[in-house]
């Protein structure tokens, strides 16, 4: 749950998705043969990305699924299917032998790890490693990852880590190979967290605190050779790792080397120049601008070299309905109708970037989708309905409003969404004033209920392709945070949709689950507490000379670990 | 003479001590609270007080800005807890939104900056000087017009416009060149001149016409001036007058005045350097003031304040030594 | 004489002393084609800017209503159409990306490169004008303290100086005034150095010893019998402030620190034509000639404003 905005994971984090479309496998461009897994293995890779990088420790790191670059240095109990299509949305065992036994009504798991793990120093794997690793995500030194298991385990809400609260009692290691967690409430979708970089293991003895992220020690394929915050990382391989005790990654390349900080519209030059070592890179987080989109109708060897897919996110208005005038449904609603979507859409790069939304779960499967439009504003909006509705709540001439949001259009909720909603709205007598705020200062004010603006634009994203982390944060009673982190900005502490949670939250059988998240978001949105504005796409260039590109459904991106360049 | 450098040299100092002082004041008094922005994400009560502490926050102001200066000149490091960061002097501060000493950062963009500058300056100063040598020379002539109508283009023009209209014409419709992305030198000369081409001939423009009327006005000056009318008179070869006298004439203004300019130059280079993307100190200055990393914001400014009062310095140096008429009291 | 004393227009040299006579002036800048070309361009500006919102409703649209509808939605939110989808209702065709009426920009867009810049300009005189009297006229130890301030002024970089201000400033206050007075806070150094160095040496004149000796106060001495002489050098410097700190405005604006984006502005738009100028030309090419003609003419007023005042600049530059 909490959202992730873009912006602050950058390419390493850049989380889960559910794709639409599996892009076209293998590279193209050098006449050498097709993709070989048997047979792909040599040559350095290049990451061309804008941001990502501020952190690599794996406590700190907010990803799904284990995130691009992270999953390559960082092995986990349980890990994304590294699969195109649709099977990609499951996750399978990494370190451990199976997804994971519920008992308790899945309010216990336990995991056993494979046999004959190691870590890049030569040095056994075991059970406490991954409990010491999950322990230190909670030191207050060590900030940021997913704060599901603050919430989930039994004592999290208290446990300060292991530099001063000693361990963790609610997760077990009665062998060198077992672990137990015991949660708090039933959680079926365990064995999706369990791909966070948290249930990486980590040596107590080689653990530097702070310093641990510039030399990790690595249970993946690749090592960190180094690591300059914010601008370089280079990989190479471990001698430790070997596909016979990994199924999961390919691995192909002998190293990575990634640069962060570079501009867009550089990413996608060299891209699409290709010079050098450029004709062996890809970027994890910059999608194509509008002049390469323009330039695809007409190149074809270009066209040939891009990956479409989705990610499990949606860009929405968010009102603070305990504020006037939004305490009021018709308000809400007339915003609703207001809205023009396709001038959202094209204020974020048109329809090859983004869809419409109308629905908060994301449009896949795996979500548990369901389509559904309560307050039907067409393409470009229907003002007339909403002065009519902002009449009928006591606004005859309208009413004026102010529109928070972060100051960077980075994150795709920026002053350029704010622009083409404040016109939408002020066809329809809503005279939005623009609120424009730094990252840091736009994330504090939002996420605490006392400090928060009425009307803001947010943005949330799939921690895993499942409906819980979409709905649970933005609309369960019991995620009302008032100390900050707060993402249930309308406040709803709603019995039964409370109870729905819980009763969906226990279900071990996920395909079961899905279609009552769908039915649970169909219904919530009829209060109108948000207003979906569109679901980004993914429309992502690679070099040359990069083969098996394919995008993983996951996270709605090539996925690194399966990329060859030979 | 040595008691006028001295004293030039302590006024620079003081110049620059209150330029810093006034910077740190400015912007650590704003609004805001430092630590908080320092802080970032997920920033609880414990953590903040953590970076006050590392950021030497609840100093007083003089003591605060005490340790920035020792920081300059003997490095100072910045702790809280066990967590301690060094910054070696020169340290210009410490950029806790990116866990790095504002002097690395700094550092690690000046190749870029530093081959943007070198380049354009190789262009600029030929073209330039030629520029205001022929149109000094050609005075009355069609040239002369001509001249001092493109170094009024120059002028006119700021530098993205320049840029963009060579991205427009020379890698989208002629695509002769690539878009700019830097390459370092030590990677391949080629490429490294290849990208840098676009950037370089922009920059060189705007310093083209800033050396085109210095010259211009130099030479104009020594060629109004009695011996050289007597040489010429004499019959001398023009070209031996050029070199001799309106080249040399010119030379003294052209350094000093260039100096002047360094300021100009600055500006152009942000500029350049964000219409390209290249990642030089300038893009590290937009992309701090866009993101309120303050401490990067000071030593970015106290580095461009301290370039700004060597170049006067010097300048004023090399006048003097040049030129006997300046006064020397 | 240091160089710090120099004038700071390229190539200037230092401040003489002309006095002022406005029709001889006049007459000789009439006389000089490319100034007055660059005052007739100038003033039709001035005049587009007034009249905006005038021109905005000739033509039926205005500068902030987005009109999805005229965008190629596919090929990433380019106009449909050829040259930025031109038509009969927008006839500079319209934005990429929101499809607003770009002459209703452009049109909106003078104003606010007019009106930071004049305004700078006033400003600069002003404040300048101020520390400048009070430097040359203040007595001894008021001089050192602001001839110091001055030149501790012009030692700044004054446009990261106001690229860093921007940032801090609280984004309550309006963006065009704001500009207006950080433009003023970094540049007002080289009008009171002027001014400063003009009135020293005018003190010592007779006419102002004559006044001085009949008891007439400090400040009317200042106004009566110093200000007219500063009017010269005053009149050129300011004359070359209006383009430079409209450079200053279109360079701020282009790097986000500018006005904000629902107000239009020249240099705003051609940092967002950075992402169009290959597949919308036309986007770079229109704000850009207007701000290229726009300071090219106010550069050329500038050069003819101080060839007219003093006439003996003509052979030098």
């Amino acid at each position: 749950m909490r959202m992730r905005p873009t912006v602050l994971l950058g390419a390493v984090l850049l989380a889960a998705a559910s794709g639409t479309v599996a892009c076209s496998g293998s590279g193209s461009g050098s006449a050498s043969s097709a993709f070989d897994p048997q047979n792909c293995q040599g040559g350095t890779l290049t990451v061309l990305n804008q941001g990502g990088l501020n952190e690599f420790d794996p406590a700190r790191l907010y990803t799904s699924g284990g995130g691009a670059l992270p999953t390559l240095v960082y092995r986990t109990l349980t890990t994304r299917q590294r699969v195109p299509g649709e099977p990609g949305t499951r996750p399978v065992p990494d370190l451990a032998t199976d997804l994971g036994t519920p008992s308790d009504n899945a309010r216990t798991w336990k995991y056993t790890l494979k046999d004959g793990l190691k870590f890049s120093d030569g040095t056994p794997i075991t059970a406490a490693d991954v409990k010491y690793g999950i322990e230190r995500s909670f030191s207050p030194d060590l900030p940021g990852g997913a704060p599901y298991l603050h919430d989930w385990l039994i004592g999290g809400a208290d446990y300060k880590g292991p530099y001063t609260g000693g361990e963790l009692k609610s997760i077990e290691t009665p062998d060198a190979r077992t672990i137990i967690f015991r949660l708090r409430r039933p959680h079926g979708d365990f064995p999706y967290l369990a791909t966070a970089t948290q249930f990486a293991p980590v040596p107590r003895a080689k653990d530097t605190g702070v310093k641990y992220k510039n030399a990790p020690v690595s249970s993946g394929p690749y090592t960190v050779e180094k690591y300059e915050q914010g601008r370089k990382l280079i990989l190479a391989r471990n001698p430790h790792w070997s596909r016979a005790v990994d199924t999961q990654r390919l691995a192909c390349p002998d190293r990575i080397e990634v640069t962060s900080g570079l501009d867009k519209t550089v990413i996608n030059q060299r891209l699409v120049s290709g010079t050098g070592a450029d004709a062996k890179a890809i970027t994890t987080d910059t999608t194509v601008g509008p002049e390469q989109l323009a330039r695809l109708d007409g190149d074809r060897r270009l066209a040939g070299r891009v990956a479409r897919g989705v990610f499990g996110e949606t860009k929405y208005l968010a009102f603070d309905p305990t504020r006037k005038p939004f305490d009021d449904v018709r308000v809400r609603q007339a915003f609703a109708y207001a809205i023009n979507r396709q001038s959202v859409v094209n204020a974020v790069g048109g329809t090859a970037l983004a869809s419409p939304a109308t629905t908060f779960l994301p449009e896949d499967k795996a979500f548990g989708h369901r389509p559904h439009d309560h307050f039907p504003a067409g393409a470009a909006g229907n003002p007339a309905k909403a002065r009519e509705l902002l009449a009928q709540a006591g606004h005859p001439n309208g009413l004026t409003a102010e529109l928070t949001f972060p100051n960077t259009d980075a994150g795709g909720y920026g002053p350029k969404v704010a622009a083409a909603v404040q016109d939408a709205l002020k066809q329809a007598g809503i005279t939005v004033r623009q609120q424009p705020l730094g990252e840091e200062d736009y994330r504090t004010i939002t996420g605490k209920p006392a400090t928060q603006p009425p009307l803001t634009l947010q943005s949330w994203g799939a921690d895993w392709p499942a409906g819980g982390p979409f709905l649970i944060p933005i609309f369960d009673g019991r995620q009302i945070l008032r100390d900050g982190g707060n993402f249930n900005l309308a406040q709803l502490d709603d019995p039964a949709v409370n109870r729905e949670i819980d009763a969906i939250s226990r279900l071990t059988d996920l395909d079961r689950a899905a279609p009552r998240w769908g039915a649970l978001d169909a219904e919530i949105a009829k209060k109108a507490l948000l207003v979906p504005l569109y679901h980004p796409r993914t429309v992502v260039l690679y070099g040359k000379d990069v083969k098996n590109a394919y995008i993983d459904r996951w996270r709605g991106w090539y996925d690194v670990s399966m990329v060859s360049v030979r | 003479m040595i008691w006028y450098l001295l004293r030039r040299l302590a006024a620079a100092a003081v110049v620059l001590l209150a330029l810093s002082a006034i910077v740190y004041a400015l912007f650590y008094l704003s609004p805001g609270d430092p630590a908080v922005l320092a802080c970032g994400r997920g920033c609880d009560g414990e953590r903040l007080a953590l970076t006050r502490e590392k950021l030497g926050l609840d100093d007083p102001v003089h003591l605060q800005y005490w340790h920035f200066l020792e920081g300059l000149v003997a490095g100072r490091d910045y702790s809280a807890g066990p967590d301690v960061d060094h910054c070696a002097a020169p340290c210009l501060g410490y950029s806790f939104q990116t866990d790095q000493p504002v002097t690395t950062m700094l550092l690690d963009r000046l190749p870029v900056s530093a081959s943007l500058a070198a380049g354009a300056a190789a262009l600029a100063l030929p073209l330039g000087v030629s520029a205001g040598l022929l149109s000094a020379l050609r005075r009355g002539r069609l040239t002369e017009r001509v001249m001092t109508g493109v170094t009024l283009l120059g002028f006119a023009t700021p530098v993205f416009l320049i840029g963009l209209v060579l991205l427009m014409v020379f890698c989208a419709y002629l695509q002769w060149l690539p878009f700019p992305a830097y390459v370092p030198l030590t990677e391949s000369p080629a490429r490294w001149a290849q990208n840098l081409v676009l950037p370089w001939v922009a920059l060189a423009l705007i310093q083209a016409a800033v050396y085109a009327r210095i010259t211009r006005a130099g030479a104009l000056e020594t060629l109004v001036e009695d011996h050289v009318r007597t040489f010429r008179a004499y019959g001398l070869r023009e070209r031996q007058v050029i070199r001799r006298h309106a080249l040399r004439g010119a030379l003294i203004p052209l350094i000093t005045l260039t100096a002047l300019e360094v300021a100009q130059v600055m500006t152009a280079a942000v500029l350049t350097e964000t219409m390209f993307g290249l990642p030089g100190i300038g893009k590290l200055t937009v992309e701090s003031v866009n993101s309120v990393d303050l401490p990067v914001v000071v030593g970015v400014t106290v580095l461009a304040g301290t370039v700004v009062v060597v170049a006067n310095t010097v300048a004023d140096l090399l006048h003097a030594a040049a030129d006997p008429r300046v006064k020397l009291a | 004489m240091t160089l710090l004393d120099t004038e700071l227009a390229p190539g200037a040299e230092p401040a003489r002393k002309v006095p002022l006579r406005g029709r001889q002036t006049w007459r000789r800048l009439r006389a000089d084609r490319p100034a007055m070309a660059g005052l007739a361009i100038v003033a039709s500006m001035i005049v587009v800017a007034l009249a905006a919102p005038l021109l905005c409703a000739l033509e039926g649209q205005d500068p902030t209503t987005f009109h999805s509808g005229l965008l190629d939605s596919a090929r990433g939110g380019v106009p449909h159409g050829a040259f930025g989808g031109m038509s009969g209702d927008h006839w500079l065709g319209v934005e990429p990306g929101t499809g607003r009426d770009v002459f209703a920009r452009v049109v909106h867009g003078a104003r606010v490169s007019l009106a930071v810049a004049l305004g700078a300009t006033v400003l600069e005189l002003l404040v300048g004008i101020a520390i400048g009297l009070g430097a040359g006229l203040g007595g001894r130890r008021a001089d050192a303290v602001l001839s110091r301030l001055i030149e501790l002024s012009l030692a700044f970089p004054p446009f990261l100086l106001a690229l860093a201000l921007m940032a801090i400033v609280p984004q309550s206050v309006p963006r065009p005034l704001l500009l207006a007075c950080v433009l003023t806070a970094v540049n007002w150094g080289s009008v009171a150095r002027v001014t400063r160095n003009q009135a020293m040496a005018l003190r010592g004149r007779d006419h102002v010893a004559a006044a001085r000796l009949s008891g007439a106060r400090p400040a009317r001495i200042a106004v009566r019998e110093i200000l007219p002489g500063l009017a010269a050098p005053l009149l050129v410097l300011a004359a070359l402030k209006v383009p430079a700190n409209m450079i200053s405005e279109a360079g701020l604006s282009f790097l986000g620190a500018g006005v904000r984006p629902p107000t239009p502005s020249w240099g705003q738009m051609l940092s967002t034509a950075t992402t169009w100028f290959r597949t919308d030309p036309a986007y770079v090419i229109i704000p850009g000639a207007l701000l290229f003609t726009t300071l090219l003419a106010c550069t050329l007023l500038a050069d003819g404003v101080r060839r007219a005042v003093d006439p003996r600049w003509n052979g030098r530059s």
